[in-house]
């Protein structure tokens, strides 16, 4: 299992990550392909390509086919379990 | 409240301008220019609906969920709260994703199981055209109004119409106003150097409804319909002038008060 520390450096190794993350967690309805997000983060599709892969195997988010496409979501319940071991392992820096 | 034969929009005058609301089933076009208040309108039918137990999907192509949150809150609306209660699923995506052949179900068969949704808000179908060549318009909104009825969905499309006053009405240049069950145009008016906003059902398929352009504003609680403008006509056509009844009884008081 992956510990905390090595989580929280996955999750914000790139500032498309960081601004990705922002980007679900502010709007949890989000459903688009990786050209409309990287649109809405102000970056272009090559910029962000590989870090959304990356989100794809940690399971932060959801790949949909539709047609020729694949779209992304946010994958709540997988988010949850990441935020939960962030917090033991900020809980366990403050003890 | 909603009946089994229609739903109600949350909008009591307008309500009753459909004559008891919006036909179950239908597919409803909103049209009118940017900042005309077709996405309030959709916000209140869909909170109007989560209020009744009728799910609702609000789909978003250009504003993001967080700014319409932001923008339902000041009219009152805790969009975040109908969701967690599975009263409500807003949904983002881009259009270029709704034009695709399996696009539609892709982003949409989810959500309307999981909160059995009844009622849906587009905004805006406008968003296709950027994708979509005009000839083969008709037959992507044909798909997206078919996709809704086969699930048993009321919808409210909203359509951005370019003019802000004056006498084009866009909605029909591409077939679009015969794909739709019923048609309101909002617009603005402008009235005596004043800009006023100006509702009216041009269509509804098996229902009598009001024929009359009747004013309204957009205020802290959402839209509130008013009276009928029946000081004034030529409206529509962007060069109103007052009847003739009441020009004559302006022209009275004024005469009468000079004899005064």
């Amino acid at each position: 299992m992956i510990s905390g520390k090595d989580l929280l450096e996955r999750l914000l190794s790139s500032e498309a990550k960081g601004e990705m993350l922002t980007l679900f967690h502010k709007n949890p309805g989000l459903i688009d392909t990786v050209d409309g997000i990287g649109r809405r983060v102000g970056k272009s599709k090559e910029q962000i390509e590989v870090d959304v892969k990356d989100f794809v195997e940690m399971g932060i988010l959801k790949a949909i086919k539709a047609g020729k496409l694949t779209l992304y979501s946010l994958n709540a319940q997988r988010d949850q379990e990441i935020q939960a071991s962030l917090a033991e392992y900020f809980g366990g820096l403050k003890a | 409240m909603s009946t089994s034969a229609r739903f109600w929009t949350g909008i009591d005058p307008l309500d009753k301008m459909l004559g008891g609301g919006f036909m179950r089933g239908d597919s409803v076009l909103i049209a009118g220019s940017a900042g005309t208040g077709k996405s309030t309108l959709c916000l209140q039918y869909l909170v109007q609906g989560a209020k009744e137990g009728e799910p609702g999907i609000y789909l978003t192509f250009e504003e993001l969920p967080d700014q319409l949150y932001r923008d339902a809150a000041n009219i009152g609306m805790d969009l975040r709260t109908l969701e967690r209660e599975k009263k409500l699923k807003v949904i983002c995506t881009s259009p270029d994703v709704m034009v695709e052949a399996e696009g539609v179900q892709a982003i949409l068969e989810g959500p309307i199981a999981e909160i059995n949704a009844r009622r849906i808000a587009v905004d805006s179908l406008s968003h296709f055209s950027m994708f979509v060549k005009p000839e083969d318009m008709r037959l992507q909104v044909y798909r997206t109004v078919m996709f809704f009825k086969t699930k048993n969905l009321s919808s409210l499309l909203c359509w951005e119409a370019p003019q802000l006053t004056g006498q084009t009405f866009g909605v029909s240049e591409e077939g679009i106003s015969f794909l739709t069950d019923c048609i309101v145009l909002l617009r603005y008016i402008e009235i005596e150097s004043g800009i006023r906003r100006g509702i009216v059902v041009l269509k509804m398929r098996g229902s009598a409804h009001d024929k009359l352009l009747r004013e309204y504003e957009i205020t802290s609680t959402g839209i509130k319909v008013q009276a009928p403008f029946t000081e004034y006509e030529g409206l529509l056509a962007g060069s109103p002038t007052k009847r003739a009844s009441e020009k004559f009884a302006e022209l009275f008081t004024k005469a009468s008060a000079g004899k005064k």
